[in-house]
């Protein structure tokens, strides 16, 4: 299968179950919201080491907001509720409540809950107030700016973690400036973050490896400077393999995110550099998701 | 399914319990049996066909009409459905009230919401004192819900409220929430005397500065308050009859208070400003 001149692997990506919620940071501008939003998705690129996978998802108006102030929303992703508990207060008490005139909310409706302000009140001190309105319950924090205001909970839910595509171009940066239009083809897309940096993964990693404490290692067989001295899964021609990785909070969307990506890619071919579109799979033993390239792409 | 109708056949000329006229207490029950419920009527007991003509099946949405002020204990109790009545009611409406919705197009009694913990009530006319507060001895008033008055409520509304949501669109009597554990006030016209007296937390939000405050709540001067443009957005999301706060700003004059129980509490007198300040 080509699309544009470009091979498509007749491979799948392999995505395993998390657990996502949302939040949703207001603040007096969306300069001030996106920074703080900046600030909390800050070393949360993959739960292998980060603990928490998050990205912005969008902007929002502040129509669409519990406080009516311009916002942004935030999805975070993590192997577990408990991963989750530990890393929300934590995060949203040193990224967002530092931030000046930020407030911050549950995004994401759910019977399974976690604590947010429910945690982070005790920053008050005995000063801090509980407001319940409209069924919900809020936290004012007495701070330095004002008041930070702060939901109690967040919803927590399924979600499906790990959705992937590879670029496999003639140069890094051909590879790059195609990664680059699908991550914003991909941002389009509702339910779905791309938590790496910039949205693309330049050293994609294979489960394990030769040393006992690494749970993740360089991927070899797509490493170029590798061609020759391990059995590879590029031609001569392939100079730079960049990765999209594609957390979302059904399959469905990632199916959808991972087809206006290859497209997007694809719009460049060969003649730009780029070559091969493939995907990162463990032969199913990673996950129960499965998202068949040529499949998804028909 | 047409509302369940109890038309009042003349002015009772006792004070009438119709606690049992719910939703929750009706659900399930024949016409028939229903006309034979016994209702307390001064000293006495009359069945409800003695004093209501009823009509209509669904007893999800109870409908009183010709009511009058002499009809207590309306909605006691009810965790759902909704009742609307048409003309005044006496005291106690929606006591100890969990769920629904309670609409009265009319006057109301004294204690409306006493005891309530969820549901709403709105009162399309003026209601008397202690709306929301707590009988004498009890430690709370309301606990949660939310009391919405377009006309005027007496003396010491929300008196001992633990939570939940007051609005009173007309004007509102002496000692406004008084001795409020929580919960929140707003009054959008006139205030009488000493507003929050004995007030341990909790937020009194006022449109208009009230007659006189007390010597213990202390100024904080004009501060842009988060919180009011979430509470506002929330109502009027709640209900486009709250759009009414659309117009008022995140400023307002705050004083904290009352500092002779523990000042944790908050006055807050709005300012109509621009919401893009």
């Amino acid at each position: 299968m080509k699309i544009n001149g470009v091979l498509i692997d007749d491979t799948f990506a392999e995505a395993f179950p998390m657990k996502a919620t949302r939040i949703i940071i207001t603040a007096m501008n969306l300069k001030w919201a996106h920074r703080a939003a900046n600030a909390i998705r800050g070393f949360a690129s993959s739960v292998i080491a980060c603990g928490i996978e998050a990205d912005i998802e969008r902007e929002l108006k502040p129509s669409e907001t519990p406080d009516g102030r311009p916002g942004v929303s935030v999805m975070i992703f993590a192997m577990s509720v408990k991963e989750l508990e530990k890393h929300i207060p934590t995060r949203v008490g040193q990224s967002v409540m530092t931030t000046a005139t930020t407030a911050c909310f549950s995004g994401l409706d759910s019977d399974k809950k976690v604590s947010m302000g429910k945690s982070l009140r005790f920053f008050g001190d005995g000063f801090q107030i509980s407001k319940v309105v409209n069924g919900k319950r809020f936290w004012r924090i007495p701070v330095m700016h004002g008041e930070f205001i702060c939901e109690d909970t967040i919803g927590v839910r399924k979600a499906v973690g790990g959705g992937n595509f590879l670029v496999l171009a003639k140069t890094a940066r051909q590879g790059l400036t195609a990664c680059e239009k699908a991550v914003d083809a991909i941002k389009k897309v509702p339910g779905v973050i791309t938590a790496f940096p910039g949205g693309v993964v330049g050293s994609g990693s294979k489960v394990g490896s030769k040393y006992d404490f690494l749970t993740a290692s360089t991927n070899e067989a797509y490493c170029p400077t590798l061609k020759g001295q391990v059995k590879s899964e590029l031609g001569v021609d392939i100079g730079s393999v960049l990765e999209i990785v594609i957390d979302g909070l059904d399959e469905e969307s990632i199916r959808e995110a991972m087809r206006v990506g290859i497209r997007a890619a694809c719009k460049f071919g060969p003649k730009k550099g780029i070559y091969r579109i493939s995907a990162g799979n463990y032969g199913g033993n990673l996950g129960p998701h499965l998202f068949y390239l040529r499949k998804l792409l028909k | 399914m047409t509302a369940l109708c109890f038309t009042l056949k003349h002015t009772p000329k006792f004070t009438l319990d119709v606690s049992p006229l719910t939703p929750d207490n009706l659900e399930g029950k024949t016409l028939a049996k229903i006309k034979r419920l016994p209702l307390v009527y001064g000293k006495e007991t009359v069945n409800v066909d003695e004093l209501f003509s009823v009509k209509g099946r669904n007893a999800e949405e109870i409908r009183i009409e010709k009511s009058c002020n002499k009809l207590m204990y309306v909605g006691q109790g009810m965790t759902k459905g909704s009742l609307n009545i048409n003309g005044d009611v006496g005291d106690f409406l929606g006591q100890s009230m969990k769920g629904g919705t309670i609409t009265v197009k009319g006057n109301s009694g004294s204690w409306a919401g006493n005891d309530m913990s969820g549901g709403r009530i709105n009162i399309n006319g003026n209601a008397t004192d202690y709306v929301g507060g707590g009988l004498p001895g009890d430690a709370f008033g309301m606990r949660n819900g939310l009391i919405n008055i377009t006309g005027n409520a007496g003396d010491r509304v929300g008196d001992r409220m633990r939570r939940g949501i007051i609005i009173i669109q007309g004007k509102s009597g002496d000692y406004c929430g008084s001795r409020i554990h929580a919960g929140t006030i707003i009054a959008l016209n006139k205030v009488g005397k000493n507003p929050g007296e004995g007030m341990r937390r909790g937020s009194i939000i006022l449109a208009k500065r009230p007659v006189h405050i007390s010597a213990t709540f202390k100024s904080n001067g004009n501060l842009k308050m988060q919180f009011l443009r979430l509470l506002f957005t929330q109502l009027a999301a709640m209900d486009p009859e709250f759009q009414i706060f659309n117009k008022y700003g995140p400023t307002a004059h705050r004083f904290s208070g009352d500092l002779a129980r523990n000042g944790k509490g908050e006055i807050l007198i709005l300012q109509i400003i621009d919401k893009l300040d």
